[in-house]
Order: C-alpha cells, then structure tokens, then sequence
C-alpha cells in the first residue's frame, strides 16, 4: 500500500505541475490582447499602449510565466485584468453556489441511481427493468441545457413554484431562499448524472450476480438478498466507485452550461466571462483550481478503490 | 399549495446541503421608504471606474447615483447644473466660471472642494485614463481654483458642447483609493456591496446634500442573457429591468396588469459600418446600393418585432440636430442593382462581414446575407468576439464591412474624424463639425450638424439599419423611474414602490 | 445473441437512419431555401410550415434538416479526429517501454482530468468558433479517452503467448500490429467510438449553445435551441423540434452501440 501511495502521490504531484504549465501556454495561445477589453470605442493609441504596459502583456511570455508560477506558490491567483479585483477571494467568494450545487447533485444522482440501477438488473425480468433502462438511455443523450430550459419553463414560467434562475443577494445567510434558488439547478445537474450512473450500477450488479461466488453462497443455502448483502455489494461497489470519482470531478466542472442556463454566480459563469474577455488571470485561477480539484478526486478515488477491494493492490504488484 | 412544495423542496435542499445560520426568511418588507429596489440588468460592470474601462454597466449603477457631476443630462436629454450652482461664460466663450454647490459632502465625510474637480478631471485626460470622453476635453488649457468653492476653466477654442462634456464627468474623491474597486463619491447613494457575477448593491446616503433617495436603496441584479432576465420579472425577482433586450417576452409583460412597459427614448444604433477607405466601399455608389437593397424594416420587425425605430442617419431623434433622413437611400431594389452596374459590379462581388458573435448581430448578418444575395451580393460571415473586434477592426481597420451597436448620442461628429474606424474622409463634413463645435449659438451649432448630416446620409457614409427600443419594464408597484436611459445611464433615486 | 440486444440494434439503428435519412433527403430536396425569410415572424407551426418558421421568418423544418447534417458531420469528423489520433497515441504507448508509457499514462490521465467540453472552450476560445474547430476541439479531447483504452488492450494482446511466438519467430512490429494487435482491439475500440460520437454531438450542441460552436447563419441544433429559448412560452416548437432530434440521433447512436457490443459477443 505505501508503495502505491508513494507513486500515486508523484502521480498526482506531477500531474498539477503539468496542468498548470499545459493551461498557462494554451492560454497564451489566445490571440486578442486583454488591454483591449478595457478601452472604449473612441481609444487612442497611447491610451491602448499605456493600458498593455499597465496589464504586463507587453513583457515576455517565459517572464510572465515565472512570474506567476511564483505568486502560484504563494497562493496568490493574481488580480483580475478587468475588474483589478483579486482572483483568489473572487474564486472563494464563488464556491459556496458551485460547491453545494455540485454535492447535493452528487448526492441526489447517487441516491437515485443505486437502488434503482441495482433493482433494474436484480429485477431485469419484471416489466420496470426495460423501463428503468429505457429511461435512462434517453437521458444521457439529452443535453444538460436543454433539461434546464425545460425545468424552468414548466416550473419557474407556468407553475411559478421556483425561482427561474438567479442566486439571491445575502447568499447563504438567506438560506430559504438560497436552497430554493438552487432546487432547479441541482435537479437538472443531477437527471443526466443519474441517467449515466444507473447504466454502471446496472451492469456492474449484472456482473456480481452472475459471479461464482453469488451463485455458490446461495447454494449453500444463503436466500438471494442475503447473498447479495452479504458478498455482493462489496464486489460491486468497486468499478461503481471509480465511476462515482470521475462523474463528481466531472460534475464540478460541467456545471459550467448549467450555471448559465440558470444564471448562477457559480464558477461556471465566471470562467465563461473569463473566456469571453480574455482576462488570464481568472481563466488561469479557475481552471487551476478546477483541475486540482479533479486530480484530487481521482487521486482520492483510486485509494478507496484499493482499501475496499485490497486485490487490486497485489494484481499491480504482480 | 404550490408554496408549499416549494418550501419542502427548499428545506429538503437546505438540509441536504449544510445547516447555515439563522434563518431570517423575512426578506419581503411592506412597501414605504425603507423600501430596497431590485433591479435587473444585462450590463454588469467591469470595474468600477469610468476612466478604466468600466463599460456600460458602471454607469448605470453609479452615474447619478453614487457620483455626481457638475451637470447632468436628465433623462429627458436636458443639461441641468448639478454641483454647479452657478455658471458663467466669458463673452469670448473662453472662459467658464463655475461656482460649487456650498456644504457637499463625499460619502467618506470629506468635504466637496473645487481641488476634487480638478483633479477628477485631470483623471480623465491622464496618460492612462481609458475614457472614450479623453479628446473631448483636449480642449482645456488651464483649470484654475482661486478659491474652494470656484473652478475656472480657460479653453484654447470655443466649445460650445463643454458644460454637454461636462456631464460625463465624475466628481471622485482621489485619495479615497483604488477607484476600480470601490467608491466615493456625492450622490445619493453610497455603495454597498458588490457580489460579482451576481449583484451589486447601493444604500441611501444620510448626509445628501440634496433632496434624499426615495427608496432605502437599489440592487442591481446581473444576468448573462436577455431570457434569464425576463424570466427574473416574471418570477418577481427584480422589480424592474433597465431595458429589455428582445420583444418575445413583452407580449406577456403588455397584456397584464401587474407590469408597466415604457417605451423610451433610445441613442442606440445599428451600424453596418463599411470601410469608407477600402474597396468597394470606397465607392459612395457601391455604399448607396448596399443601402438600398437592404430592407431596414423587415429587419427591425424580425428582430424587434413591432418596437424600435428606422433612421436615416446617425443622428437619434432625441438629438438636437435630428432630422428624419429615412428616405435617402431607402429601400429600392431595382435602384440598387443599376447603382452596382454603374460602379462597375454589374454581377455583384463578395466581402467578408465581421459580426460581432452576441445578439443581435450574428441575426443582422443572416438577414444581410439573404438580403444582399438578391442583388448579387455574396457575404461571407466571420463571427468574432468583442474583444477581436476591438483589435481587428477598431485598432487594425483589417476589414471591409463589420456590425455594430453604437450606444452614445450625439456621435455624429465621428463621421468629422478621418482616423476613426470606419475611415469617412470628406473634408467637408470636418469642416462642417470643427466649425459647429466652435459656433457661438446652439443654433448655430444645430444648422452645421445638420448639413453634415445630410451629407453622410446622402453618401451613405455607413448603413444605420435602426434604432434600438429602449424599453424599460417594471411592476406596477413602482413609479419615478427613468425610462430613457440616455447613454445607458439609469437614475434610481427618485423610485418609490407601494 | 440476446433478444434485448437485437432489440436495441433494430431500435438504434432505425433512429438513426431516419435521422440520416433526413440529412440524406435535404441534399436533394428542402422545403424552403435555407435564406428564405418569406414566412413571417415566428409563424406558428402548420399550413406551409410544418414546424413554423423562426424569428427572421425562415422556415423552422428547413433549419431541423440542415441542422442534422451539422450534427451528423460533428459525429463522423469527431470520431474520425479522436479515432486516429487516439489509436495511434494508444498504440505507442502500449509498444513503448516502461518509463515511456507511464509518462504517458499520466499525460493521458491530465487530458482526461479536463472534462471534454472545456478542454474543446479553450481551443475553440483561441482559434475561434467554427464548426471545423469545434469538431477538431472535440475530436482531440475524445482522442485522450480513445487512447486510454486502446494503450489497456493494446497491452492485454501483447501479453499473449502467440504475440510472443511471433516475436520468436523475428515477424516484424509493423506485421504484428496490422495482422494480430489492431484485428484483436478493433471490436472494442469501434464500439467504444460510437458511444463517443453521441457525447460529441453532445458537445457541439453545448458549445453552439454557449455561443462557442457553428457560428450562424448554419443552423446547428444547439444554436437553435439557443434563440428559441427568449420564445419558450410564445414559440415552444422552436425549443422542443431541436432538442428532440437531437435526442433522437444519440438515442440511437447509443441503442446501435450496446446491439453491436452484443454482436461481436463480449461480455
């Protein structure tokens, strides 16, 4: 085990390295120059001049790039290019809608998908087995904005049960209002994430249940959930877990339509306005600490793995 | 009922996800003066600046509001004396005494003295300000304060829109800090909060030297797109929105009760701005019969359905020197296919269009397209954000014909400057505005204008397709809000709510 | 074969060739010119328009039809980008030696810690919106995925006793690929690339949706789900008739893909 963690911790180590280098030179990539966002029309050249010398576009790009990855390691993001506020209190200011909106989608999908992915391959010969699947290939084909649109059409715009979009001004410290505002949002989040899980947990049971070792238990007398307790859910759990880690990172990061589908102050939107103005900073503090938190996840997710299913530990050994 | 299920979904999220502080749920008072307005906007500020580039958005939210100038423009397109109380003109026209309004103060407590109006204006002519206004005001050779309720301004020429120009300009407290991120200033508001992404709050100031706010104070709440804003007002998260981004939703907003639709005065235009120095649009010919195989009604009504206007010029209507000009190069087909003949395209010709990539422009750019094809014209559409359009076309000129909404009025005097974008040199159309800005009447100053008008209209200097609506929507609840929003400027504090 | 499979291959395929035949019927015939603007604002579905007609009065089918063939084009250059991109970087690195491969599997596990849809914002944020980049973006980011799997199988067909004996027998890398590695992996990959070409027409939907894909006057379905989203209540067929095929084509590319797993009889 410690080996592995050793060289799953280099792994995660290099990976951040990697993902900061990779982002700083994609972004530079951009043609445009920030300055340009700030001018009006009716800008001089000197104004123009004056406002690159003002944001450091006008230095080198390997000067621009040390002096960043220092202020990385500092823990400083940089102050936005537009707003001259600084990025990383922008970012911590953002995630107490992206992070709750992530979650308790997470957990919404999760609390779905299991028992009815389970009952669908459990119960495959009863009639909701091709409807529970049914279902769920319609919704991973459907695009998350789309389910938005609609959700907010029927219960915003006609029923008028729920707010349309929007986060309100006092954010959590009007908590009603702050979860009601994100009731849509998290449901949309969580349908398409749902459709997919339920297809994993489906056939990963589908697996288990043709296993030998299910059908030996229950020839030894053990009932069918017995058995399924007992030996099955371990055994199943452990594909559904790496699933779980990659589809939370996936989440976090693909709130981005869904945050502007709804209008959320989220991190989604301000890495669209980011893109949209070419203001690296935000973009670079996003998507660093977007990416991290991916890595993370995974990281976080191939350890559980192992301490539920050891095995896997001594197949890599081998 | 429907309450109900909602409150459960809401306390079943809330619980789902964190047991937060108290829960004051109190948040929909009676109405009254301590009522807070919540306003919906498109239009969130870059910074807080106007001189950094603070965009639309920051005027909205703080002209008028948390800063004042020495004059205002009214919403009904009137300058009135604001912190002036008091002006002279020399007879030369070359010497404006200005006396201050006695006993202002800045929100920080500091007190109004005409050392702050000097140095808010030297802001703006700094080496690094980014204010579209800095040329105007290349005019001022010396700003002098004999005393600290006096400012006298001596220019090098006649201005006779200098108190106009005037109106732009903040009165800031300089050594209040970074200017882009916070604020002080004189008006009636101070501000609150500012949640980006999201809202941005102002409070009523207690020490207003003037008639105080109506209103507790405002927020204004920000959306990405024209359809989550409406959908705020329907859901009666905003009260009012500054102005309405496309006509779909306003059948529902028309025909009930409980909302009023303003339609206003608008100064924003539709520009098919060609590069008047490049071919073909170097040819007035070639300009005339694009002008004229485009139907600027049938674009108005797809794109706004029975609301804005058609203009025949650069000139709004709300302007001094407007005249209705609609009628040169109007729509005429047949007309401009024997122009595009004369000029030498009997069989058309193909150009590239840069269309900026947000509404309405990439709708504009179909509809030229479809339009154009008619007289032989292939347009080829390149989508390009804001920020390339600003390198592309504003600093390079690298284009033939490009799309654009041109949001200020009294802007026809662009057409006076050969190096601006669009490259219109006619000597006598520079002429004619250098010496309007030196007239000594405003009548004067409209009869110049107007010639110069007629002389880009005529030549077709640029295709104006149409002039935006501004219509602002609000609950029927309130009243005392601006609905003209002149230069994108929205006074909020003469609203009340009952 | 089981009966759910078949069922799912009839189901899937027939989705999609309605969905290409429609594309296919809109080279040769269409009901409006794409640029008609005749019909009228918003025209309510009916009479000459079957499905309406948009806010400039173009006919709405006419739209869904050439929409179809932005969304099938995404499909099949998507998967033709990510395909060979991903097979041959899969393969080199299955081939390469330890130190090699395990840089590569990390590079490939950074790629594929940006979700699809952002690593194709940031392209197409720097080389700006066009279908052609879209479908580049969105190729390259499937390509990390693709990769990932062949470099797996790749490494499983190695393992095997008769890969050996052919190295012992001196048959040359390129002979051992083309006759026993790529026939091996290719019932997998393949399947795996249809799964791949639904969440690409995904992806184009979503970023014409966020203003970063086909740029107008093309009428990609996203982009049409876009405009009709301010007439939702007002105009619903412009909202719904998009989505709806949309779904219908990863439907059915989806159902086509689980039959085919089937058909060549692994799990």
């Amino acid at each position: 085990m410690t080996r592995y963690l050793l060289r799953r911790t280099a792994i995660l180590l290099g990976s951040l390295f990697l993902a900061a280098v990779a982002l700083f030179v994609l972004l530079r990539l951009l043609p445009g120059d920030p300055a340009n966002a700030l001018l009006p029309v009716g800008a001089t050249p000197e104004q123009i001049e004056a406002a690159r010398r003002e944001l450091g576009t006008d230095a080198s790009l390997p000067a621009q790039f040390l002096t960043w990855l220092g202020d990385v390691f500092t823990l400083d993001l940089g102050s936005s290019l537009i707003s001259h506020l600084p990025v990383g209190p922008e970012i911590a200011a953002r995630l107490p809608v992206t992070i709750p909106l992530t979650l308790a989608a997470f957990i919404l999908a999760v609390l779905v998908a299991v028992p009815v992915g389970a009952l669908a391959a459990i119960r495959a010969d009863r009639w909701y087995g091709p409807v529970i699947n049914a279902i769920a290939q319609l919704g991973i084909a459907v695009p998350a904005f789309w389910v938005g649109l609609l959700l907010i059409t029927t219960f915003a715009l006609r029923l008028g049960w729920l707010p349309a979009g929007g986060f309100p001004p006092d954010g959590w410290d009007d908590p009603a209002a702050a979860a009601e505002a994100l009731v849509l949002p998290v449901v949309t989040v969580a349908l398409v994430m749902a459709a997919s899980l339920i297809r994993y947990v489906r056939s990963s049971t589908l697996d288990v249940l043709n296993a030998d070792y299910l059908r030996t238990a229950r020839s030894l007398g053990a009932s069918r959930s017995q058995a399924m307790w007992r030996h099955g859910l371990r055994n199943a759990a452990v594909p559904v877990i790496a699933v779980l880690a990659m589809e939370l990172a996936t989440t976090f990061l693909g709130a981005v339509v869904v945050e502007s589908v709804f209008a959320l102050p989220g991190l989604g939107g301000m890495l669209v306005k980011g893109i949209s103005q070419h203001d690296y900073p935000v973009i670079q503090g996003v998507m660093l600490v977007s990416t991290a938190t991916v890595l993370v996840v995974g990281f976080l997710g191939d350890l559980c793995q192992r301490l539920v299913d050891p095995r896997l530990l001594h197949r890599e050994a081998s | 009922m429907k309450r109900l299920i909602a409150s459960l979904a809401a306390l079943a999220l809330a619980g789902t996800l964190a047991a937060c502080g108290g829960g004051d749920d109190d948040s929909t008072t009676g109405g009254g003066p301590a009522e807070t307005i919540q306003i919906g906007s498109v239009y969130e500020p870059q910074n807080l600046d106007n001189t950094a580039g603070g965009g639309q958005g920051v005027t909205e939210a703080l002209n008028g509001n948390v800063y004042e100038g020495l004059f205002k423009l009214t919403d009904a397109g009137e300058v009135e004396p604001l912190l002036a109380k008091d002006d002279k003109v020399s007879d030369d026209g070359l010497t404006y005494t200005i006396t201050l309004q006695p006993d202002v103060k800045f929100h920080s407590g500091k007190a109004l003295t005409s050392a702050d109006v000097k140095e808010s204006i030297e802001r703006v002519t700094a080496a690094n300000s980014k204010s579209a206004r800095k040329s105007y005001f290349e005019v001022i050779k010396e700003i002098a304060t004999p005393d600290d309720s006096t400012v006298v301004f001596t220019l090098k020429s006649r201005s006779i829109s200098f108190v106009y120009n005037l109106s732009y300009i903040w009165v800031v407290n300089t050594a209040a800090g970074d200017l882009t991120t916070t604020a002080d200033g004189t008006g009636p508001y101070r501000l609150g909060e500012w949640k980006r992404g999201s809202t941005l709050s102002l409070t009523r100031f207690d020490g207003y030297w003037g008639t105080p706010a109506t209103n507790a104070g405002v927020v204004f709440h920000y959306f990405t797109d024209a359809t989550a804003l409406n959908n705020a007002l329907l859901t009666n998260a905003v009260d009012v929105v500054t102005g309405e981004q496309s006509p779909d939703a306003l059948a529902q907003f028309a025909g009930n009760d409980a909302y009023q639709v303003n339609n206003g005065q608008s100064t924003t235009k539709l520009l098919l701005a060609f590069n008047d120095k490049a071919a073909p649009f170097d040819k007035v010919a070639v300009r005339q019969a694009v002008s004229q195989a485009i139907d600027d009604k049938k674009l108005l009504t797809s794109i706004w359905g029975e609301y804005g206007t058609l203009i025949g010029s650069m000139v709004p209507p709300s302007d001094p020197w407007y005249e209705d000009l609609t009628a040169v190069n109007a729509y005429n087909i047949e007309n401009a296919k024997a122009l595009l003949a004369g000029a030498g395209f009997p069989n058309g010709f193909t150009f590239t269009l840069d269309t900026p990539s947000y509404d309405p422009h990439p709708t504009a750019a179909t509809f030229i397209k479809s339009e154009l094809a008619k007289v032989g014209i292939t347009v080829n559409i390149n989508t390009i954000t804001a920020d390339e359009w600003y390198t592309k076309v504003y600093q390079k000129r690298d284009f033939t014909a490009t799309l654009q909404e041109h949001v200020n009025d009294r802007d026809v005097v662009w057409y006076g400057n050969p190096d601006f974008y669009w490259g219109y040199d006619n000597p006598k159309v520079t002429d004619l505005v250098n010496s309007a800005e030196r007239a000594k009447t405003a009548d004067e100053q409209t009869t110049l204008l107007k010639q110069a008008n007629a002389i880009i209209a005529d030549e077709a200097a640029s295709d104006w397709l149409y002039l935006y609506p501004q219509i602002v929507v609000a609950s029927s609840k309130l009243s005392g809000y601006p609905v003209n929003g002149l230069n994108a400027q929205f006074f909020a504090y003469g609203i009340t709510k009952n | 074969m089981s009966r759910r499979r078949a069922l799912h291959l009839t189901a899937g395929l027939a989705l999609v060739v309605i969905v290409a035949g429609g594309v296919l019927l809109s080279y040769a015939w269409l009901p409006f010119a794409p640029d008609d603007t005749s019909g009228g604002r918003l025209a309510p579905p009916g009479g000459d328009h079957l499905l309406g007609t948009d806010k400039l009065g173009r006919d709405l089918f006419t739209q869904l039809l050439i929409g179809g063939r932005i969304a099938i084009g995404t499909a099949l250059g998507a998967v033709a980008v990510g395909g060979v991109v991903g097979v041959t970087a899969g393969l080199l690195a299955g081939f390469a030696t330890r130190w090699l491969d395990d840089a590569a599997a990390v590079m490939l596990d950074i790629l594929i810690a940006f979700p699809t849809l952002l690593l194709a914002m940031l392209i197409v944020a720097g080389t700006g919106a066009s279908l052609g980049t879209a479908v580049v973006a969105i190729g390259l980011a499937m390509a990390a995925v693709v990769a990932r799997l062949t470099r797996v199988l790749v490494k499983q067909v190695l393992a095997r006793d008769y890969i050996t004996a052919a190295r012992v027998a001196g048959i040359s890398w390129p002979r051992i690929v083309l006759d026993h590695v790529l026939p091996n992996i290719a019932p997998t990959v393949l399947v795996n690339l249809a799964l791949q070409a639904g969440l690409a027409v995904l992806a184009e939907a979503s970023l014409s949706y966020l203003g970063l894909g086909t740029p107008p006057p093309n009428a990609s379905w996203g982009r049409m789900l876009y405009e009709a989203q301010a007439t939702v209540l007002t105009a619903p067929a412009g909202a719904l008739a998009p989505g709806i095929a949309l779904v219908a084509l990863v439907v059915g590319v989806n159902l086509t893909a689980d039959g085919l797993r089937s058909e060549k009889g692994s799990r």
